[in-house]
């Protein structure tokens, strides 16, 4: 039977959502693909890639997924050093991280390939804007 | 019969030594190629009004390739070995009685960097193989 591999987006979210420091910096939450209305000081994840490496006789022998994981504030409620210590926090919780997860029996490890920053016009006042900030984290999971 | 995926090959090996060896899967293996190309020898003559060649002997060699797993060290234990092993290659074991195999020499190799480290071999043979329809070669 297949891992599943929801598995590893919850354990990094997890890992994300349970750090009170990282919930105290960006305190309306860490979210996958999607954000609630209103949250203007965020963490967000998203899957950007996911392979597999197969083996003969194994079939799937581990997974690698990359996510980009970004603190979001907006420029009303944020600043720019509030952000960047956020991204820093995240940094800390994913660089060189080892988990346990629910059906990876070797666990996993995350590792960053590379950061993210970026300043978006926001749509409605264009005098304000919404930071991004954070990396593209890789996942390793053997199966 | 039909045309397979090469997802469910196999690479099996039995060492040399001792006598007798216990055939064995290699895992973390995930690609095999074999070469039987033939040496050809120019026999063009006065008067033929194209080249014309005799072919010597079919060659056997090839490469493995696949995942660096401590659990499997066979490839290189294989690689220094100086009595050749049995090497049999599937290439989907839903059809397990089509293989290539014979005695072989083995070298292997492995290639670590930031992504997962990987291992390949290449093989030559030590006597004669047998082929897919159980002819030698």
């Amino acid at each position: 039977m297949p891992r599943d591999s929801g598995e590893l987006d919850a354990a990094l979210v997890g890992l994300l959502q349970g750090d009170a420091a990282l919930t105290a910096l960006q305190p309306d939450g860490v979210w996958l693909d999607d954000v609630p209305p209103g949250a203007q000081r965020f963490v967000m994840v998203a899957v950007l890639e996911a392979t597999d490496g197969a083996t003969f006789g194994a079939g799937r022998a581990f997974e690698v997924v990359r996510y980009r994981v970004t603190a979001v504030g907006h420029t009303a409620v944020v600043t720019g050093p509030e952000i960047r210590a956020a991204a820093l926090r995240i940094d800390t919780l994913l660089q060189d991280a080892a988990l346990t997860v629910g059906g990876y029996p070797a666990g996993v490890t995350i590792a960053r390939l590379g950061r993210v920053r970026l300043l978006e016009v926001d749509d409605e006042d264009r005098s304000l804007r919404w930071y991004h900030r954070g990396g593209v984290y890789e996942l390793f999971a053997p199966n | 019969m039909a045309i397979l995926t090469g997802r469910y090959g196999s690479v099996m090996y039995t060492p040399g030594t001792p006598p007798g060896g216990v055939e064995a899967e290699i895992i973390s293996l995930n690609a095999w190629k074999a070469d039987f190309s033939a040496d050809y020898e120019d026999v063009t003559a006065f008067g033929d009004t194209n080249k014309v060649y005799v072919p010597g002997l079919p060659d056997v060699s090839g490469s493995l390739g696949g995942f660096w797993n401590s659990a499997e060290l066979t490839l290189f234990h294989a690689a220094v070995a100086t009595v050749p092993g049995t090497l049999k290659l599937t290439p989907n074991k839903n059809e397990a009685t089509f293989f290539w195999e014979g005695l072989a020499y083995i070298d292997a190799s492995i290639d670590c960097t930031l992504a997962v480290p990987k291992v390949s071999g290449n093989f030559k043979a030590a006597g004669p193989w047998t082929g897919p329809d159980g002819n030698v070669l």
